[in-house]
């Protein structure tokens, strides 16, 4: 080779492999020539609006940035939320971005589905719905989801129109036992409002009022109005029911008991009430016939037909008695079988007993999802499919194929050829796929409505966006497919205008726009109080029969279990639900049977073993994970997932414990009720890792998650003594006057106009993850799957970590573990390129860029927040257009954590900047501090000295986790007070 | 030492450069195959993420820097023998010495690569490097990870350095005898080396000059890797003796390295009248000594977590005998500090195939300590609830053989190409015991 030719191929050669070897494709951004009047980039844009993930309908405001919702908030004006929103709420947001959202309506011809326009759509199925209400009545039937008054309006209009009667409602959860006893007690059919902060002392039969329980971000605020210590009181709460879950975990004491033993022990204690107090305020007739039922449940008959431990008992029957103001919760949600209402009638009875002017209960604020339908009629609607099809079936967002019993075939009922079955649904769920056309409405955040949980109470839902695929609401289709004329109004929103203006009153633009603004009316919505009981009648005594069979039963019996992450199954796709684990059981992605550790001894199973529970109805298959949460004799699967259709998120995941319930339909029962028959347990051969978050639930007896006793706050604080050792070790305060030239061997940071830090009351932390689901929504936290939970790589900024209490390893106590921005950080001197980064504020930064992945950060942080991207992860899209512009994504081999919002923080800095001033105490909110339903994490800054974490951490309940480290943690962590045992 | 005349030492060392048969080059294509297996993995896990290998939260760190400090402390004997027991004037070591150091020199370079086949952000890596820039970035020097850069790359440049200088009077006699390109190639190595006198005088200067440096390195660079540890705050790896502790450590298993590699050697060399059983028996009490230093340091671990009545530092250590990682714990334990014991017994020190056993179980027995201290730490630190597991994955295990294929590969090469006795200190050898005539 010559001197030329060389050098012509290297030439060549190098271009070529400077050319070839590209970066990423470019990105390039563009910022609008003309924007909109209300969009500036960069400035979001908040919008009122109602959650639809569960009828609760708790207030929310959407951040809208440059057109896309990014975020939702509660809306602390609404009276049932007051600004909190729960684990579900936060991640709702996904329901409308999830990659499986069908874009456009489908038809299924052939058993193969063809896409349709929506205007084609609409008018194939106006012509269907038409056609059929001119063949005769009752051609054109409809079931629902709970919706607010305006839409149910439209429904029965359309629906009259059509020839049909108005549609029924079906919600899986529809309280249904709840609402028998209260007509049977009280001789309302109806769902009252409970008074929790009213109440010292409360029992609970089963009601899981923070999981799934008529409005749980409503009963999380007012169960801790009562239970959170303050002026150094704190009430009282017992849980009795054969699981423990989130709920229960809360309990200062957990009974657990047989299966439907719950009436009994109520019963139990109807009886020592009446024995003790007498039946003052009561007729005598009712107290004869209340004594009447209560008379054989004698203590030692309570004991030994329910199970339940002799001195828990007494304890609570003391603590009951001792009570000025004790209120009474019946049976669970997803309390089903007879035994429940049995609960029902009883905790009903009870209150009664105890407070005969039942002035803890309302009944004039009654919730909205009483108006769901029965078990009984919802059997009686599918009967009359089966029987005598319609020629269309509406369906709008219910997934009845899913929730009712297997023997009731709804599945083969809906596919029926005969009727022509359209879905109004945004995911493919069981129920659409046997559909015959699928149409996608617009979702809650993308249209106009209403929805009130409570009478008065007027909450708008308006479009937030623009809708994702164009669709149209629900009220549009049903105003275009009912006969011409129906409607004066052109559209659902007109429609939604002149109802509200009759209603409400609202006529004029101006109060309109208010209302909008606002989120709806809420003045009328708590002015209830004074309102006395209902009288009560005799109907309640046919219930009770002869418990002794309670204790005949040799066979495992089986449990649905309420989730707070998945309530009905509706919310089983949605990647932050089954990403963050359930906060007792800390397992995500997977529903577990669970098992208490004897029985899983008896059948020779232990945790991880893969089984099948079959019974007469239907079969699961789940690993077992053994917990002492559970009743001997018992297997529970919490309800949610196991979902028959494809899909990356839900499909095939978990087991459904619905299909192992059948319908009862007793001859002379004046209710069904849904039961589950005893179980037949077998292995299935395999195993099958856990996806649990959870090294070790015990603490060690080190200093992590700490209790101390009433009584021990009611004493003169001693004097302290203070050493070098866990347990002595000084709170030390991340600030200058934190350091000791004993005890340091860096200097002690200074600081510039503020300290921020974090106080977590662990008394008031009830562990629903809410601020967990809001951090991942925040600052853009990868979901990493099952498979890498299972690998421990989980990318979770806030963990709930579960613990047992170190005084009694029996009782539970939640502890939210997040960065702690330490003052003295064990991350940031080992870096050596300076990735962590201690700044001026006392913030612990992670520079991404400048992070290079050695991950001796993460090994060296004793709190083991710190969390490396062991991959790109990804967003499917259109789960992309959630991410938070305001925060960086990251990519593999970097190391991230807590920032505690630090956006936020430079937004607030703006803002003052702005208006030439300091930031304010409290106007820098992270968002897990923002949704907390319970406020158990405050934020501010420690240089302040009138800020609320300023004084809260003079509290004597305060502590670091782990502080003898000498990390000096700017969380600061309050001790969970508990009651002492006697 | 039988008497050996300066030609048949030369002859011998001089046999062990023939043109190699074709036996040696399948097992150096071999070795290069599995080196190229190690660097597929290591390409596919820069592709993907960390996340190809097992490490997780809470355990960050897995088997490549287990690789890394075992690499680095199978240098460290290299050093020893060729520095240490050089400036001491024991004679037995002169034989082996150059294998020694070339073992230094290659395990270094095999450790030096885990540190970047285990970033996250490898191509980030001139971020560590101490020059100006306009990001006006500089390093954290309080840094453990700074520490070991500074310390690895003088440890291997020294060591190169010294490898090089012993080597010259070698490269010239190769030179005298040679023809062709090869001796062109060792004229430009060898430079310009005559013999003389003056060249003599420089030489032993320079070469104590450099043995006199490596010394404190062999004590320092496994003090400074054991700070990676020691430095931070996990249970069990917060502790003061960790420096002695690693350096005995690195010691010990670099003279089982020493064996390991000498044994065949010598036999495929025919060099036992030069590495004698004499030699190989010496290795093999030194070794004795590391590992009752190594089994003192278990016990002491023991001993001060019992002491210290801190639960945290208790549980740690009572997981490692008896959690997850137990059967690792008791091959470390009885692989290192149990079966050295073998060699009190003469019988066994000079047995051919029990030194050759015993030497691949302290290496299995060293592999495992490093293993043991850097997971079970971390997998039951301070936060129970943070507990994890650990695993390596088939990723991880292809760049481990990788590296063993490479550091096999490089020393293959090394011997058919370079001096791997040195003639020099073999032939002072004979001139001390006053044999030579």
């Amino acid at each position: 080779m010559d001197r030329r030719t060389f050098l012509k191929l290297a030439g060549m050669g190098s271009l070529t492999f400077a050319s070839a070897c590209t970066l990423e494709s470019e990105k390039k951004l563009y910022s609008l020539v003309k924007n909109q009047d209300d969009m500036v980039s960069g400035k979001a844009n908040w919008y009122a609006g109602t959650c639809r993930r569960c009828p609760a309908g708790c207030g929310v405001l959407a951040k809208n940035r440059e057109g896309r919702v990014i975020k939702l908030e509660g809306n602390p004006l609404h009276p049932v939320n007051r600004g909190k929103l729960c684990i579900r709420g936060q991640s709702g947001l996904q329901a409308v971005y999830h990659p499986e959202r069908p874009k456009k309506p489908r038809i299924k011809q052939d058993g193969r589905w063809q896409a349709l326009s929506f205007e084609e759509a609409i008018v194939r199925l106006a012509e269907k719905t038409r056609s059929a209400a001119a063949r005769g009545k009752n051609r054109v039937r409809m079931l629902t989801c709970l919706e607010g008054d305006v839409c149910m309006g439209l429904f029965e209009k359309s629906m009259a129109a059509l020839n049909g009667t108005a549609p029924l409602v079906f919600e899986p959860f529809s309280h249904e036992h709840l609402r028998t006893a209260n007509q049977a007690v009280f001789g309302v059919s109806g769902l009252p409002s409970y008074r929790l902060e009213n109440a010292d002392c409360l029992v609970s039969f089963g009601a899981d009022f923070l999981e799934t329980w008529l409005s749980p971000v409503e009963y999380a605020r007012r169960f801790k109005a009562m239970h959170a210590y303050a002026d150094g009181k704190k009430g009282r709460f017992f849980y009795v029911s054969p699981w423990r879950g989130l709920t229960g975990a809360n309990a200062d004491a957990w009974l657990s008991c047989r299966p439907a033993a719950e009436a009994v022990i109520c019963l139990g204690l109807i009886r020592q009430v009446l024995a003790r107090k007498g039946s003052s305020g009561i007729s005598t007739q009712v107290a004869r016939q209340i004594r009447a039922v209560c008379q054989p449940y004698t203590r030692e008959k309570v004991i030994e037909f329910s199970g339940v431990d002799p001195s828990g008992y007494d304890q609570m029957a003391e603590a009951l008695l001792r009570a000025k103001d004790p209120l009474i919760l019946g049976a669970g949600t997803l309390g089903r079988g007879r035994g429940d209402l049995q609960a029902n009638i009883a905790a009903n009875l009870l209150n009664f007993v105890l407070d005969p002017q039942l002035g803890k209960i309302d009944f004039t604020r009654r919730h909205r999802a009483e108006k769901a339908a029965g078990y009984g009629e919802i059997a009686a609607f599918f009967d009359q499919l089966a029987g005598n099809p319609p020629d269309v079936l509406l369906l709008n967002n219910v997934n009845p194929v899913y929730a009712l019993p297997p023997e009731m075939d709804t599945s083969g009922i809906l596919g029926s050829k005969q009727m022509f079955t359209v879905c109004f649904s945004n995911f493919m769920d069981e129920t659409a796929q046997r559909a015959d056309m699928v149409f996608p409405v617009s979702m809650a955040l993308e249209s106009w409505d209403e929805y009130g949980a409570y009478p008065d109470l007027l909450s708008f839902c308006q479009p937030a966006m623009k809708p994702l695929y164009g669709a149209p609401q629900i009220g549009d289709v049903l105003l275009r497919i009912a006969p011409d004329g129906t409607f004066e109004n052109k559209d659902a929103k007109q429609e939604l205008i002149s109802r509200v203006q009759e209603r409400w009153g609202i006529s004029d633009t101006g109060a309109w726009l208010q209302a909008v603004r606002a989120g709806g009316r809420f003045e009328h919505a708590e002015a209830s109080a004074g309102a006395s009981g209902p009288a009560v009648t005799t109907a309640f005594q046919s219930w009770f029969e002869d418990p002794s069979e309670l204790i005949r039963s040799e066979s495992l019996l089986f449990a649905a279990l309420p989730s707070v992450r998945f309530f009905d199954g509706r919310d089983a796709h949605i990647p932050w639900l089954c990403e963050i684990p359930d906060p007792v059981s800390k397992v995500a992605w997977q529903s577990p049977v669970l098992m208490h550790p004897e029985t899983a001894r008896k059948y020779g199973v232990r945790t991880g073993d893969g089984i099948n529970l079959i019974n007469r109805s239907g079969a699961v298959s789940a690993p077992v994970y053994e917990t002492r949460y559970i009743q001997p004799g018992l297997a529970g699967i919490q309800a949610g997932q196991g979902h028959a259709v494809p899909g990356k998120y839900s499909g095939g995941r978990g087991a459904n414990p619905f299909s192992l319930f059948s319908l009862k339909r007793p001859a002379d029962a004046k209710t069904a009720f849904y039961a589950a028959d005893p179980l037949r347990l077998e292995k299935s051969g395999q195993r099958q890792k856990l996806a649990s978050t959870a090294g070790s639930m015990d603490p060690h007896g080190r200093k992590i998650a700490l209790t101390m006793t009433l009584s021990d706050l009611a004493a003169p604080p001693g004097p302290e003594k203070h050493g070098l050792a866990m347990h002595d070790f000084p709170l030390t305060l991340p600030m200058p006057e934190g350091y000791d030239a004993h005890r340091d061997f860096y200097p002690p940071h200074d600081h510039a106009d503020y300290r921020w830090a974090m106080v977590v009351d662990l008394d008031r932390c009830i562990g629903c993850s809410a601020c967990a689901a809001a951090c991942y929504a925040e600052n853009n936290l990868a979901v990493v799957g099952e498979q890498e939970i299972i690998n421990g790589r989980e990318m979770s900024w806030m963990h709930i970590e579960h613990y047992q209490q170190m005084d009694r390893p029996d009782q539970p106590i939640f502890l939210p573990m997040l960065c702690q921005h330490c003052d003295n950080a064990p991350c940031e001197s080992v870096c050596p390129v300076f990735a962590p980064h201690h700044n001026k504020e006392g913030l612990n930064n992670q520079i991404y860029n400048r992070c290079i992945g050695t991950r001796f950060c993460a090994q060296n942080c004793p709190y083991k927040v710190r969390r490396f991207n062991w991959h790109d992860w990804n967003w499917p899209e259109p789960l992309n257009l959630q991410l938070n512009p305001d925060v960086t994504v990251r990519s593999k081999g970097v190391m991230e954590k807590c920032s505690f919002c630090v956006q936020r923080i430079k937004t607030a800095h703006g803002h003052a900047k702005d208006e030439n001033r300091k930031i304010k105490d409290g106007e820098v909110i992270p968002a897990c501090v923002q949704t907390c339903p319970t406020g158990a994490l405050v934020f501010g800054s420690l240089m302040d000295a009138d800020s609320r974490v300023s004084k809260l951490v003079k509290d004597r309940r305060a502590y670091q986790v782990m502080g003898y480290l000498n990390t000096k943690p700017a969380v600061i962590y309050l001790k969970k007070v508990v009651h002492e045992i006697r | 030492m039988e008497k050996l005349s300066f030609a048949e030492i030369d002859n011998t060392v001089n046999a062990t450069l023939e043109p190699p048969g074709r036996m040696y080059w399948t097992v150096v294509a071999l070795l290069f195959c599995g080196v190229l297996v190690g660097a597929a993995c290591w390409g596919w896990q820069i592709l993907v993420g960390i996340g190809a290998g097992g490490q997780n939260s809470p355990v960050n760190w897995g088997t490549y820097l287990i690789n890394f400090v075992f690499w680095v402390g199978i240098a460290h004997s290299g050093t020893l023998i060729s520095a240490i027991l050089y400036l001491l004037r024991a004679g037995w070591r002169n034989p082996i010495a150059r294998a020694a150091e070339t073992m230094t020199v290659f395990a270094v370079c095999t450790a030096g690569l885990f540190p970047f086949i285990h970033l996250g952000r490898v191509w980030m890596v001139y971020y560590m490097l101490p020059v100006p820039n306009q990001r006006t970035l500089w390093p954290n020097f309080q840094s453990p990870l700074m520490f070991d850069v500074v310390a690895i790359s003088t440890y291997l440049i020294v060591s190169v350095l010294f490898w090089y200088t012993g080597m010259l009077p070698d490269f010239a006699v190769i030179r005298d005898r040679a023809a062709g390109v090869r001796k062109k190639i060792f004229t430009v190595l060898s430079l310009g080396w005559t013999g003389r006198y003056e060249q003599w005088r420089h030489y032993s200067r320079g070469y104590l000059l450099f043995a006199a440096l490596a010394t404190p390195l062999v004590i320092s660079v496994h003090s400074v890797v054991s700070w990676d540890f020691a430095l931070g705050v996990a249970p069990g790896w917060h502790t003061t003796i960790f420096a002695p502790y690693f350096v005995a450590g690195a010691i010990h298993s670099g003279l089982a390295m020493v064996l390991t590699l000498m044994i065949p050697m010598r036999r495929i060399f025919n060099a036992q009248r030069i590495i004698t059983m004499h030699v190989l028996e010496s290795v093999a009490k030194t070794i004795v000594f590391t590992g009752l230093i190594v089994g003192f340091a278990y016990a002491t671990e023991y001993f001060i977590a019992w002491y210290s009545r801190n639960s945290v530092e208790m549980e740690v250590f009572a997981f490692r005998s008896t959690g997850d990682f137990a059967l690792q714990y008791w091959i470390m334990v009885i692989c290192n500090s149990l079966v050295p014991l073998l060699f009190f017994i003469k019988r066994i020190r000079t047995s051919i195939l029990w030194l050759f056993a015993i030497s691949i179980a302290v290496n299995i027995g060293m592999w495992f300590e490093r293993f043991v201290i850097i997971i079970s730490s971390v997998a039951r630190d301070f936060l129970p609830h943070a507990w994890g597991d650990y695993a390596p994955t088939g990723i991880e295990y292809g760049i481990m053989l990788g590296s063993f294929c490479l550091f096999f590969f490089l020393f293959f090469l090394f011997v058919k190409h370079l001096p791997s006795i040195s003639m020099t200190e073999i032939k002072e050898l004979q001139h001390q015991a006053g044999t030579h005539d």
